[in-house]
């Protein structure tokens, strides 16, 4: 099957959202998902994007195949103030019955091109624990799971809280 | 103590910089640190900046004993959930010891929290080492879930060598 990767054009927020949900889905989290085309489209085709895309579209022989979206990766850029740019891997999914054709080891080596080229020193990225596949895919390509070798825990602040500290008192 | 929470300017950056070495060492970590100010110049003060960084300022007549008057800094950037919408990572915290027991890391985080609200984010998250008692129950105090607990998380990284290998690797085209 061939298929070509390309960035994401603001006529793909549907597709991005149709996977973004379709993966929440596989996670049993569906409901989660929040997030409308609009906020899509407003968030990362505007003047500064918060978000980057690399979509990967189906090129068939096929008529009804060709231009089908069937897997993405979302990212943006981050920065640790120890060694400067990283490149942070938000979202990364095929659908299930596009998988073991190379699409994803595909999207994953395009990401690692573009991070060097943009003077990134490192990916990163948040792995469930009991996600043992990805943890082995990960650690088998020379990923460091930074949360057992060093220690680092993700903490999170929900809207509520967020609400709740960002009014002061008093000022 | 007075203090103030402000906009950190390129000016800062020296300052910013001596203050990631001291948390560095904090963390154990302290060989790991290989930029310095002129990179957080180049990167936080250009067109499109990677970060933005907030400073606790003290007057002249309460600086530090070596004699700064910038004695704490939160260093954040925007990123991305697919379910929810723009975000903030608050990457570090940082208070001088002299300086803590005063509200200024309160200050800091609060600010924060503004500065994400105004921007509509929807959540704050951050990295905390697991042996850091205090820093988590700073953050637990002020309601922050531990996902690592709570979900399993863990944090992942590629960098050098690795990532070079991961680009070089797969099925050519």
């Amino acid at each position: 099957m061939e298929y070509k990767l390309r960035k994401a054009e603001p006529r793909d927020v549907s597709d991005i959202l149709r996977l973004v949900k379709e993966l929440a889905k596989y996670e049993e989290m569906e409901d989660q998902v929040t997030l409308t085309e609009k906020e899509l489209l407003e968030d990362g085709f505007g003047d500064t994007p918060f978000y980057h895309c690399i979509i990967a579209e189906l090129q068939g022989k096929n008529s009804s195949d060709d231009g089908k979206v069937v897997g993405f990766v979302m990212y943006y850029f981050t920065y640790d103030p120890w060694v400067g740019k990283q490149l942070y891997l938000e979202e990364f999914y095929v659908m299930d019955e596009y998988r073991g054709m190379g699409i994803g080891s595909g999207l994953l080596r395009h990401l690692s091109d573009l991070a060097m080229n943009t003077r990134c020193t490192g990916m990163m990225f948040v792995v469930a624990e009991n996600n043992e596949p990805s943890i082995q895919f990960y650690k088998l390509r020379g990923a460091e799971d930074l949360s057992q070798e060093e220690g680092w825990r993700l903490f999170r602040f929900s809207k509520n809280s967020l609400v709740k500290m960002g009014t002061p008192a008093e000022e | 103590m007075h203090f103030k929470v402000r906009a950190a300017t390129k000016e800062d950056c020296k300052e910013i910089s001596r203050m990631i070495v001291e948390l560095a060492v904090y963390e154990k970590m302290p060989d790991q640190v290989k930029i310095s100010h002129e990179e957080l110049e180049r990167d936080g003060f250009c067109q499109n900046p990677f970060f933005e960084c907030l400073v606790a300022e003290v007057p002249e007549e309460n600086k530090s004993k070596d004699g700064f008057t910038v004695v704490g800094y939160a260093f954040y950037f925007y990123t991305y959930s697919t379910w929810k919408g723009p975000t903030l990572f608050l990457e570090d915290l940082y208070v001088m010891p002299e300086f803590r027991g005063n509200g200024f890391g309160k200050g800091l985080l609060c600010k924060v929290a503004k500065v994400g609200k105004e921007k509509q984010c929807v959540r704050l998250q951050l990295s905390v080492l697991d042996w850091n008692t205090p820093s988590r129950d700073f953050y637990a105090a002020k309601c922050a879930q531990d996902l690592t607990d709570s979900e399993g998380w863990h944090l992942i990284r590629f960098d050098g060598q690795n990532l070079d290998n991961l680009a070089n690797e797969a099925p050519k085209d």
